[in-house]
């Protein structure tokens, strides 16, 4: 009777290292860590229980504390994995969004050239030259557009000519 | 040895392994552990060079799993032979199971430690 009320909260303590160590080992892969919260707490929870029957009986509570100790640190590390996930959410989202900005700056960079461009071809054949330059600022191009509307079309220009 | 049963019990082939990544599943990234248990798997058929490709880290973290179950057979019956240095043997054990799981499972420590840090 003696001998059962001193290894009280024994097999206890075995249940909670065990279930410590195991957790331990999970906490630390990443794709299975967070789920390794659960049987940490389990393991503290048999630590807790183990220690209270071992105080009141006055019996040995090492095991009952690696346990509890070694919970309580999986526990921590499967809680850690929460800032892995982060790190690799960021990572995700940081670098489209790098790419992104990127694609949109060197659209918005050609777009200029292209607005503000002038043109220069040159043609060599037979000892000829021929140079034709040109402009094709849009701005320029418009009240180009515009003059020569000004010049060579009237309001109803084409009904007219239909008539 | 339940590693190496759920390593045998699943198959690549089959693709019927019902752990799921947890990382994988929340941010759409692959984490430094996806593709272990393909690993795994593949170790125990023989095939190295393809379970390098699914996880470079399942050899070594497979590696831990295996010098578990020799050293437990090995400590075990050095326990119960040697009664006088039991203590002893507890703290060799428990020291040089640490140093094999640091070795075994470094990357990923780091890879919580610099989560945690940035």
């Amino acid at each position: 009777m003696e001998d059962l009320k001193n290894n009280s909260g024994q097999s206890l303590g075995i249940a909670a290292l065990i279930t410590a160590i195991i957790t331990f080992v999970l906490s630390v892969i990443p794709c299975v860590g967070l789920i390794a919260l659960i049987p940490g707490i389990i393991a503290i929870v048999i630590a807790s229980v183990g220690l209270t029957q071992a105080a009141k009986n006055n019996s040995p509570r090492g095991v009952l504390f690696a346990g509890l100790i070694i919970g309580i640190i999986a526990t921590l590390i499967s809680f850690s994995q929460v800032f892995v996930i982060g790190k690799i959410a960021q990572k995700g989202d940081r670098w489209p969004g790098n790419i992104q900005n990127i694609i949109n700056d060197v659209q918005d960079n050609v777009i200029k050239d292209l607005e503000d461009a002038n043109i220069s071809i040159k043609v060599e054949s037979n000892g000829d030259k021929m140079e034709i330059n040109t402009s094709s600022n849009k701005k320029d191009m418009e009240q180009k557009l515009e003059d020569l509307e000004g010049e060579n079309t009237q309001k109803d220009d084409t009904l007219q000519k239909e008539k | 040895m339940l590693v190496i049963a759920y390593s045998g019990i699943f198959s690549p082939e089959n693709n019927n392994y019902p752990v799921t990544c947890v990382h994988e599943k929340l941010t759409g990234e692959p984490c430094l552990s996806c593709g272990l248990s393909h690993s795994f798997s593949l170790i125990v058929r023989g095939k190295i060079d393809e379970a390098y490709r699914w996880n470079q880290y399942g050899m070594r973290v497979f590696l831990f799993f295996i010098s578990q179950l020799i050293l437990r057979v090995v400590y075990s019956i050095y326990y119960i032979w040697n009664i006088n240095s039991r203590k002893q043997l507890i703290i060799i054990d428990c020291v040089g199971s640490g140093i094999i799981f640091l070795i075994a499972f470094w990357p990923f420590i780091e890879s919580i430690i610099s989560g945690a840090l940035h």
